[in-house]
């Protein structure tokens, strides 16, 4: 029993050739996966709530992998805010910047903090079982590991759902795999396979006829500039609305902080996410 | 001269030491038209990627910084030529910045400010400042050709 998994490409804002050139030589090979539907959308943080994008990744009901020009923390967040929710799926990929010292030092902090007894906003917001993985495209220059990833995350979801949930409680298990991807003994016989199937699949970006289309979304927004609420460090502690003064933030039925006008935010001002004493608000592009 | 590439600057307008950039009096209103200059350009290559992180009206101060840019040679950041309001950004080159590299002095421009333009210089100041740095600029480049 396979399960399908829907893998959105997120684009980047950047005109780069060799970014462009990585998001196409991932369709190009996704498109070749079994088991795989793709997506391709405009930058995430820039896609409006009612656009047709957000509107594409909220049909998607079941596992997805992201895909995007963003650190996976704000993809999951910015993806929350527009009720696409799901648990955390973890990638073995490093992300951009993981492996400096400073920033491991960094991340116990923040891991310190977090098992400290304070309410979480998302400990109360349950998210439904399927599992939504970000990964970030500026960590690797190659489509083939994040293809071998996606096939990594496609067996750990088409296998029995034994012990998947394993990893609520804690850390994933990385060590040993995460060691035996980075160093693949074999990277020679899948990636050939996958220069075949890239030429199949036409140099222009036009799939193979064969293959399963890509869904491409286009929308023309323009550039955005919003805080982004993480609700795994958020206490609800109502610092950000306090100090906003114009009235980007609100509270729902449940009196519970959101973005509720994040178009009244002035671009370039990020001191709401200063204030914040819990480091939960992100601005994806500052 | 710029080694084998001739560099173009037209002596309608003035320019901006820091940061390369041409400014021109709009026709009817009270702000200079900034873009790059073909130094700047030539410097950067392909533009691939142009943001502002400030917005439309607002109130900027030499120096500051306002933006980012992409290119084939370069990612840096953006200062504001000169203090003044910043009233208008060129939006076309948010989603095709190519346009820089066609036409910097005319419809390649980045963004208009109003203000007295007191510290601009004029073609032939500007030359000469270009002269002035083109040693150290000259060992920029090979700095990062040897790279």
């Amino acid at each position: 029993m396979t399960k399908r998994i829907s893998v959105v490409l997120s684009q980047g804002q950047s005109r780069n050739p060799e970014k462009r050139k990585l998001e196409e030589d991932l369709v190009a090979a996704l498109i070749m996966e079994s088991g795989v539907d793709v997506t391709v959308v405009p930058h995430l943080y820039d896609l409006t709530p009612d656009g047709t994008g957000m509107l594409a990744l909220r049909n998607i009901g079941g596992d997805a992998v992201i895909l995007s020009w963003l650190y996976p923390r704000a993809a999951r967040w910015v993806l929350d805010r527009n009720n696409i929710r799901g648990q955390e799926g973890i990638s073995l990929l490093k992300g951009l910047g993981e492996g400096d010292e400073d920033d491991e030092d960094l991340e116990d902090e923040l891991e310190d903090e977090a098992d400290d007894d304070k309410d979480r906003v998302a400990d109360s917001r349950p998210n439904p079982p399927r599992k939504i993985y970000c990964l970030d495209l500026r960590a690797y220059d190659d489509a083939n590991t994040y293809v071998e990833e996606i096939r990594r995350i496609v067996r750990e979801n088409g296998t029995p759902l034994v012990q998947l949930t394993g990893w609520l409680g804690g850390k994933p298990k990385n060590g040993e795999a995460m060691q035996r991807f980075l160093e693949p003994t074999n990277d020679t016989h899948l990636g050939a396979a996958r220069e075949t199937g890239r030429r199949d699949a036409g140099g222009n970006g036009e799939p193979a006829p064969e293959a399963p289309p890509v869904v491409r979304i286009e929308e023309n927004a323009g550039r955005r500039w919003y805080p982004v609420i993480d609700y795994s460090r958020c206490t609800n502690c109502m610092e950000c609305i306090d100090f906003c003064l114009f009235g980007v933030y609100g509270v729902d039925n449940v009196e519970t902080i959101l973005v509720e006008q994040p178009d009244n935010c002035r671009k370039g001002c990020p001191a709401c996410s200063r204030v914040c004493p819990e480091n939960a608000i992100i601005f994806p592009q500052h | 001269m710029m080694g084998q590439y001739e560099a173009r600057f037209p002596t309608d307008r003035r320019y901006a030491k820091k940061n390369h950039t041409w400014a021109q009096r709009s026709e009817g209103r009270g702000a200079w038209r900034f873009g790059f200059s073909a130094y700047a350009v030539r410097l950067l290559q392909d533009v691939y990627f142009l943001d502002w992180q400030v917005e439309e009206g607002v109130n900027v101060t030499e120096g500051q910084e306002i933006g980012f840019i992409e290119s084939k040679k370069a990612e840096s950041d953006l200062y504001a030529p000169m203090t003044g309001r910043l009233v208008r950004f060129n939006g076309e080159l948010l989603d095709d910045p190519s346009t820089i590299n066609v036409d910097n002095y005319g419809a390649g421009w980045l963004f208009e400010i109003e203000g007295d333009g007191q510290n601009l210089m004029t073609p032939e100041e500007y030359l000469a400042h270009l002269e002035s740095v083109w040693e150290v600029t000259q060992r920029t480049i090979k700095g990062q050709m040897n790279e």
